[in-house]
């Protein structure tokens, strides 16, 4: 378990720290439809898809941490909401050890949405009511979208990170 | 592969630390407020660097894009440069006489408490806080809760100071509620006239003698230089005094205050005023009012920081309330220099 939560973090860190820089000041500065594109969450499901679920939880959890120690957010409340995220994106290893592109961005896009929608959510069970409307299904749907687009992109990086390394398949020999 | 037993104590691990983080910080934590200064220092050379890297390709995308608007600004903003001028002139009178009516009545200015000027540098990353990074913090003399403006009025209030950086929290943001105090003249059910006449700083001139009381009674002292030295001065107010080159008119000038509760709603929407007396909105509250800060001993800024202007009254069904709807006067998406007012609210006010 520990190899899992220790070992990861080496990369994880720098990554993270890049990857906030460019969500603040690329991402954060320019919305599309009014939404903000969220590339740490795009990164965490990426890691999830190409990692499974517990090290998409690992990665949500480090990058969401990073993101509340940046911002003016509790801190934990992104590390939970992207760890979930994340592990939900995982969940695609369920169903094959190695995903296709197309598989791993459907799932990249499932866990974005379940990221993205449990921030409201978390913030007002945590007491911090009034954003939760209508407007959050249009940014759960493009921060989602987002996610299965970079997800093809992301994933070598997010296997990286987290230090899986891709099967390869070898035919049977007679 | 790792085994299920093993994920799923990695999941309920995580799941578990995260509840207790956020329950520490929402109790207030120095630890973690020190981390949190830590780690702005540590992620300023990224923020740096990405803007480093990012700016030519955004530059040139603005170019691509937005090459009309900027023209189109670019003319507007001749037009309002070449308005600007007239207006300075009377700008600058009215700063005076501003400044003179304050020496008359004696009473203590929000100008009276120390400032730092502040550029905002960043916005908010998330979807859910409308909160901008500005680029003043503790070393500036910055703390949890100080008040924030523009040139136009309120913009919020600092929520995380870092040493060269603070968060504000935006009056637009559901989580900020601020005591505010709706001033409303007979001047506002005329539409042809402004409803109340503010200097360039946004401070209104018939606001200035702010009580807490719900009704006042101002009197209003304007100064008038006959055209023939010696003609008989004009009457029509309370009280006359004629001098031998200057006449003085006293007229009364009824302002009506109602106190309130101002919260945000989100990014892009008026914030809602909530009256303490529910019949109030009902009555003497009419759309065009201003707005602005109620100060006292529990609120967050001090008396008479202009907020808004009242844009729309909508009444409710089954309730002797109204939905007030209040614009705020600064453009929130378009902040660049603020000021700080170093004023340090009541600690049991601004919260955890």
């Amino acid at each position: 378990m520990w190899r899992i939560l220790l070992g990861p973090l080496i990369r994880l860190v720098p990554i993270g720290l890049v990857a906030l820089a460019i969500q603040r000041v690329v991402f954060g500065a320019h919305p599309v439809v009014d939404v903000k594109l969220q590339f740490v969450l795009a990164l965490v499901v990426a890691a999830g898809a190409g990692g499974g679920a517990d090290r998409g939880a690992v990665a949500g959890f480090v990058l969401g941490l990073m993101y509340d120690f940046s911002g003016n957010t509790p801190l934990g409340l992104m590390a939970l909401a992207y760890g979930l995220g994340g592990m939900t994106a995982g969940y695609v290893h369920t169903f094959t050890p190695d995903p296709q592109w197309w598989l791993a961005s459907i799932f990249a896009a499932i866990g974005a949405a379940v990221g993205e929608a449990s921030i409201p959510l978390i913030e007002a069970i945590t007491g911090q009511s009034g954003w939760i409307e209508q407007r959050v299904l249009v940014t759960v749907g493009v921060v989602a979208l987002f996610a299965a687009v970079m997800c093809p992109l992301l994933m070598p990086v997010g296997r990286w990170m987290m230090g899986v390394k891709r099967r390869k398949w070898k035919a049977m020999v007679e | 592969m790792f085994s299920s037993l093993s994920r799923r104590r990695v999941i309920v691990l995580v799941v578990l630390t995260c509840l207790l983080l956020i329950t520490l910080d929402k109790r207030g934590n120095p630890v973690i407020d020190r981390a949190r200064g830590v780690f702005a220092t540590v992620l300023t050379p990224f923020d740096t660097a990405a803007k480093a890297v990012s700016l030519p390709f955004q530059r040139a995308w603005d170019g691509i894009t937005n090459y009309g608007n900027v023209q189109r600004e670019n003319q507007a903003l001749r037009d309002q440069i070449e308005h600007q001028k007239g207006n300075d002139v009377e700008a600058q009178s009215a700063v005076l006489e501003y400044r003179e009516l304050l020496k008359t009545v004696q009473l203590a200015s929000k100008f009276q408490y120390p400032w730092v000027a502040g550029q905002v540098v960043g916005d908010s990353p998330s979807n859910f806080q409308n909160t901008v990074e500005i680029n003043v913090g503790s070393l500036q003399g910055v703390a949890v809760g100080m008040p924030v403006t523009d040139g136009a009025g309120l913009v919020g209030r600092i929520t995380k100071v870092f040493p060269g950086r603070s968060i504000v929290l935006l009056i637009t943001d559901p989580d900020y509620a601020i005591k505010a105090q709706v001033l409303s003249t007979p001047d506002q059910l005329k539409p042809s006239k402004p409803p109340v006449t503010t200097t360039p700083s946004g401070l209104p001139v018939n606001g200035l003698p702010s009580t807490t009381s719900t009704t006042t009674t101002t009197p209003a002292t304007t100064t008038t230089q006959p055209a023939v030295p010696g003609s008989n001065p004009s009457t029509g107010g309370d009280t006359t005094t004629s001098t031998a080159a200057v006449t003085t008119t006293t007229l009364p000038l009824k302002v009506v205050r109602e106190t309130g509760m101002l919260q945000g709603q989100g990014a892009d929407k008026p914030c809602v005023l909530r009256f303490i007396d529910t019949s109030s909105s009902v009555t003497s509250v009419k759309v065009g009012a201003i707005v602005d800060t109620a100060g006292g001993n529990d609120g967050l800024a001090p008396q008479g920081i202009p907020i808004g202007r009242i844009t729309a009254i909508q009444r409710q069904t089954g309730s002797s309330s109204a939905l007030v709807e209040v614009t705020p006067n600064a453009s929130l998406n378009r902040l660049n220099f603020v000021v700080v007012l170093r004023y340090v609210p009541n600690s049991d006010a601004v919260g955890p």
